[in-house]
């Protein structure tokens, strides 16, 4: 296993001269060092445990580990290494496959942990031939843009709730869990889900300042447009009854009933334009609706498990949705088309959530995992391996779940995520981290107000939390 | 009926009788009152709806995207995945009557399981009352079951009474009992014989034996049912009894109304005891003096004879090759190479030959230390799981099947559904073996086996727990720094495990009378009991108070009257085919059947790679490659079943008779052949035997008896007309060698 370092020290050192550049290496201490290369560092190990097979006198599969041009080339499999990425190179996961069967070297005990964190690094840090050679890690440049949505601000005076009628609250044993939970991106309001309705807060005074029905169930999905008029409820009965709902902010009515599903909507998401609704749960199928009459677009059947996030990029152009056995897809949000699979999650995915810029996607999962993905490519940039792992209590062992539930965005450029650590955090815009908040229960989401300088939270026994922050860098200036 | 007998059956009756409450009135009922804990309550109750059975949301990927632990062995992953995986889905405690949990299982909304409970029944209250109390985890340890029982423990049905009702039993680790029978599940053996629904209420069916089981949370518990014929005029003959096991076979045989079969004659006791005790037929010599001898004592003196005998040695050789996986190849690897398979093979033998206590002869091959080449016995390591590399876990497994008897593969993944045995005692039993290591030799062929007492024990597969090394069922973890394989040792000969007694006494028993007092042999359980439990008792009791000597048991075994029985059924055991009434007919072992015709015709058949004249039952499948594929190593002895050594099974070896045997004798190589290069039948006529002498030399050959007087005039019918010509002798030696009589003891 990898030392395990504070994901902030990673981000603090890949900041690196001009420009943006997230060179990721995980641990501190070999950063500091000077890379890793094959001919210094990474040559000794194969010779010590590779060349027999796949060496000068014999190359098993093609593959000749002895030259660093035949490594880089791979064998008859093709390429065994990707530069930047030891999760996606076949050579990593053949040292540290579990399987004595299918480890490499074969019939023999696992290379040494400090040998598979040196390949990891030379992998990670872009495969130097010498210490003179070039990283062959692609440089990127993925510093926020902020203003980059400004644009879809409305005019006029933020929208609130006006006179919105009474709805009627059914009475419950005790509050339902915060299965959803949304913010305005413009009015200080947030959406709360509750049994058969959602309660509304302005999230500067913290009080309620009213509700909309949801006859329908449980609301599982809350998401406002972007231009803050519309409020999307999404939801259900499990097993019986699933729909998706647009409520007019202001007056709380409703404008549109999207889909007739036989199970509670799980994950769903207005377009930008306001044109789609995507929606999935049990039936592994993303369903994306007109919300002009109703029809459904098109079918995204490509998931294999329980869909369980869903969220269109910010400008509208691109679908990313999710599923409860680890995958991600990313669509062309007009037709419906494949872009990318980002497959890194080993667990069900949990959480996606865009930047504001469009060119970053995060998406937190049950394997522990907090992803920041280039949106262009689908280049996992960052990976934090464990951001909510609970503190272990001295004797036990085996695996904790430390799920990410929640991540959000706020609009200059930070996020929080919630996870089963019960706690909150927040994160700079490069991942560093800021605060963190308990909460007694599971905390289920997460959300910035409008204005980022309060962090909202619901949790499984139905609490809303209201912590102030600092605004960010963007409302500083 | 024996005194004690029907002290016995008058007792069983009236405790079948009584009405069960009174026997439980301390036992505390379930109640609706307190809020349910989940450990206590929820857990029973998703076991006795079936949720968490295999088929269900227990199968290994869950079912329709929900899973929950295998019987409940993991609580505290199931209250995870029921109520905080998908938070408010599952549970929903602001409205609980609308929980998914409870909907689906009243069949309310879609299920595939169908309505388990009704919304009336204690289960849906409970669950209710559960949630509603905000669907909580027990705060600490709850008291957990430490045994069950199972009222009353014997059910004996004959004339009108029907149907019964059980109750089960738990006691708690806090020391209190509580009637569990409205959350325990319930199965049958035998459902023919007697059924049992799911609220615990036996109904008999067909005259027969057997058990019914409650299950509840680990545990597995069976009382036994027997249902009787209502005819009234059976009556027990008193048959003498030679030693203990007439006497404890009998009793059996009158509690279920069955008579044994009479005594076999001479000549069949002679060709059962040489084929069991020999592997091979009678002489003609040994036949004829056998048959002359007048002692009342000639049958024991046989059986002292061929216990002394060395063809003993060989077939008890054989058979612990057969069940070690003894092989030998070329393939470095697996460091089984045919050097080191003879020289176990050798060592087996002197073993055997000098009646090594069986304790200590499985003794020194675990605590075996050393080369494979020269030190036979520590290839217990390299063969009973032939791979490249020493795996604990299969080795594990595998050893407790075959010198215990208990199938422990199952708890690699969660509790043992049908038997006491927990993923705890699994992971510790694993731990014993886990510092087992080889590295190479001064050759290529060789290894060395040993075992590094630095290796870490095996971890827990639910929470990571290392797990120190333990013995099947120990309280104590063996102590660290010594070599845990010598307290194995210890544990498994010491006369107060049952197990390893159990398991030897079934497996000699069966040998001889072609039946398991459990079988499967290698699948002991709580929900598999032996058919005689008192016999096996006894006999394991033997094994223990001879100091483990097989010669022995297999003496009590062979000089008792419930061996020498025939075959021929009577009134009563005509369906019997489990209490040892009469004398199973049984097909030849593949090996016994290929040394049997060769013995008959004379001719040494011969193995590659082996000296000559070695017979088939010395044989062990020898290849130049790989000992990792499973090979019976010669197409005659696979054809007729011989194990092919691909694994620990005790079905690897296949008894029963198939198509492809009788067409092999009737027109492979084997018989046709070796028939017409028999060079019996022209010496017979060069003595100038008559054709009534040599037809009985042909008789006594093959079915180690002479003709019938119909059958001698039938075949001399058939050489009549050229009674000096070979030809027709070589027919009806042919029509022997094929007869069902020549390939079955019986």
């Amino acid at each position: 296993m990898p030392p395990r370092s504070d994901i902030a020290m990673k981000f603090s050192r890949a900041v690196l001269g001009v420009g943006l550049m997230l060179v990721l290496a995980s641990s501190a201490s070999a950063a500091d060092k000077a890379p890793i290369t094959y001919d210094e560092h990474i040559r000794p190990i194969f010779r010590q445990h590779c060349f027999k097979c796949h060496g000068e006198d014999e190359q098993k599969a093609d593959l000749n580990l002895s030259l660093f041009a035949a490594v880089v080339k791979g064998g008859s499999t093709g390429q065994v290494l990707v530069p930047g990425r030891p999760s996606g190179s076949l050579l990593f996961e053949a040292i540290t496959q579990d399987d004595p069967a299918a480890r490499m070297p074969p019939n023999s005990p696992p290379l040494a942990a400090e040998k598979i964190e040196l390949v990891r690094l030379w992998i990670e840090q872009g495969l130097r031939e010498s210490a003179g050679s070039r990283s062959m890690a692609a440089a990127r440049d993925l510093s926020f843009r902020p203003a980059a949505d400004v644009a879809s601000r409305p005019v006029g005076p933020p929208p609130m709730p006006g006179q919105i009628a009474a709805v009627e609250i059914p009475a419950t044993r005790r509050p339902l869990p915060i299965v959803a939970l949304a913010t305005s991106p413009w009015a200080p309001l947030a959406a709360v889900a509750a049994h058969q309705h959602v309660r509304l807060f302005n999230t500067d005074t913290r009080q309620p300042i009213g509700a909309l029905a949801f006859p329908e169930g449980e609301p599982f999905v809350l998401r406002f447009s972007r231009d803050g008029r519309l409020l999307l409820a999404a939801g259900g009965k499990p097993v019986q009854a699933g729909k998706a709902v647009l409520l007019d902010v202001q007056t709380g009515k409703r404008r549109a009933e999207i889909g007739d599903e036989i199970d509670a909507v799980l994950a769903a998401d207005l377009s930008p334009d306001q044109q789609l609704v995507a929606l999935g749960g049990s039936g592994r199928v993303v369903k994306v609706y007109s919300t002009l009459d109703g029809s459904l677009k098109y079918k995204l059947t490509r998931h294999t498990d329980w869909i369980t996030a869903i969220a269109f990029s910010p400008d509208g152009k691109r679908l990313a949705t999710a599923d409860r056995a680890g995958g991600i897809h990313l669509w062309d949000a007009a037709s419906g088309g494949i872009l990318l699979s980002l497959a890194e999650h080993t667990s069900a995915v949990r959480a996606l959530a865009w930047r504001g810029d469009n060119r970053l996607l995060a998406s937190g999962g049950e394997d522990g995992k907090l992803i920041l993905w280039d949106a262009n490519d689908g280049w996992p940039t960052s990976t934090m391996p464990s951001p909510h792992a609970p503190q272990r209590a001295p004797g036990t062992y085996g695996k904790l779940p430390s799920g990410v539930l929640s991540i959000e965005f706020a609009a200059d450029g930070r996020f929080a995520s919630s996870g089963r650590d019960r706690k909150v955090r927040l994160w700079d815009a490069s991942g560093r981290a800021l605060l963190a908040f308990d909460c007694a229960a599971l905390p289920t989401k997460v959300a910035f107000a409008h204005d980022g300088r309060t962090l909202i939270a619901g949790d499984a026994s139905g609490e809303v939390h209201f912590w102030p922050i600092a605004p960010g860098p963007a409302a500083k200036k | 009926m024996t005194a004690r007998f029907k002290l016995l059956l008058a007792l069983t009756l009236l405790i079948g009788l009584l009405p069960t409450g009174a026997l439980l009135a301390a036992a505390e009922k379930p109640t609706d009152a307190g809020t349910p804990s989940f450990r206590r309550d929820v857990m029973p109750i998703l076991f006795r709806a079936g949720c968490n059975s295999g088929t269900c949301h227990g199968s290994a990927r869950g079912k329709d995207g929900f899973m929950l632990s295998l019987f409940g062995y993991d609580p505290k992953g199931d209250y995870y995945r029921i109520t905080e995986d998908i938070v408010g889905r599952r549970v929903n405690v602001a409205v609980p009557e609308e929980s998914l949990l409870l909907l689906k299982a009243t069949g309310k909304v879609p299920h595939t399981g169908g309505e388990l409970f009704t919304k009336d029944s204690v289960y849906y209250r409970r669950l209710l009352a559960w949630i509603e109390a905000g669907a909580r985890d027990d705060a600490g340890p709850v008291p957990e079951p430490v045994e069950i029982r199972l009222v009353p423990e014997r059910l004996i049905f004959q004339g009108a009474r029907r149907r019964e009702q059980t109750q089960v039993l738990a006691r708690f680790s806090d020391g209190s009992t509580r009637d569990v029978t409205q959350l325990a599940r319930f199965f049958s053996n035998n459902p023919t014989t007697a059924q049992i629904d799911k609220d615990g209420r036996v109904e008999a069916g067909k005259r027969g034996d057997t058990f019914v089981f409650a299950r509840f949370n680990r545990f597995t518990i069976g009382s036994e049912v027997i249902v009787l014929p209502d005819e009234s005029n059976y009556r027990w003959t008193n048959p003498p009894a030679s030693n203990y096991i007439d006497k404890l076979v009998y009793e059996r045989l009158q509690m279920l109304h069955l008579l044994p079969s009479e005594l076999c004659d001479d000549a069949t006791f002679l060709r059962r005891a040489y084929l069991d005790l020999a592997g091979a037929l009678p002489t003609v010599e040994q036949y004829q003096k056998f048959m002359a001898d007048t002692s009342s004592q000639k049958r024991t003196a046989l059986v002292d004879e061929l216990l002394a005998s060395d063809a003993f040695t060989d077939v008890w050789t054989g058979l612990w090759a057969e069940s070690l996986r003894l092989m030998g190849g070329g393939y470095g690897p697996t460091a089984t190479d045919v050097k080191a398979a003879q020289a176990y093979y050798d060592w087996i033998h002197e073993q055997i030959a000098r009646n090594r206590p069986l304790d200590e002869f499985v003794a020194r091959q675990i605590t075996a230390s050393g080369s494979n080449l020269t030190d036979g016995p520590v290839n217990l390591y390299t063969m009973l799981v032939h791979s490249p590399k020493f795996t604990p876990k299969s080795f594990a497994a595998d050893f407790s099947q075959l010198f215990t008897g208990v199938q422990i593969q199952c708890a690699e993944c969660h509790n043992h559904p049908f038997d006491r045995w927990t993923m705890d005692d699994y992971y510790g039993f694993v731990s014993i073996f886990t510092g087992m290591k080889r590295k190479i030799g001064s050759e290529p062929r060789e290894s060395y086996i040993y075992n590094d007492l630095s290796a870490p024990p095996a971890r827990h597969l639910v929470d990571d727990r290392p797990m120190p090394a333990r013995v099947l069922g120990g309280q104590q973890a063996i102590a660290a720094g010594k070599d845990p394989r010598s307290a194995l040792a210890a544990w498994l000969a010491s006369p107060t495990n049952e197990l390893f007694s159990r398991n030897l006494a079934n497996r000699i028993w069966a040998h001889h009378m072609g039946r398991g007092l459990v079988e499967p042999l290698d699948d002991m359980r709580v929900s598999n009991p032996p058919t005689n439990k008192p016999l096996l008792d006894a006999l394991a009791g033997h094994l223990v108070d001879s100091k483990f000597n097989l010669r022995s048991l297999v003496r009590e075994i062979c000089t008792s009257r419930v061996y020498q029985l025939s075959a021929e059924p009577n009134a009563t055991n005509l369906g019997d085919d489990r209490q040892f009434s009469r004398a199973r007919l049984r097909r030849l072992r593949a090996d016994v059947v290929l040394d049997a015709i060769g013995q008959a015709t004379g001719i040494d058949r011969g193995f590659p790679l082996f000296p000559p004249g070695t017979k088939a039952i010395q044989y062990y499948p020898r290849t130049s490659g790989s000992t990792e594929q499973p090979t019976a190593g010669d197409a005659f002895l696979e054809t007729f079943g011989r194990s092919k050594r691909g694994s620990i099974c005790s079905c690897e070896t296949k008894p029963e008779p198939t198509l492809s045997q009788v067409l092999h004798l009737m027109v492979g190589g084997t018989i046709q052949g070796e028939v017409g290069s028999c060079t019996l039948v022209p010496q017979l006529l060069a003595a100038k035997a008559q054709p009534a002498e040599i037809i009985e030399q042909l008789y006594i050959r093959t079915l180690s008896r002479k003709p019938e007087p119909g059958e001698l005039s039938d075949m001399l019918r058939l050489v009549n007309s050229a009674p000096r010509d070979r030809k027709a002798y070589d027919d009806i030696f042919w029509s022997l060698l094929n007869s069902t009589e020549f390939l079955f003891n019986h």
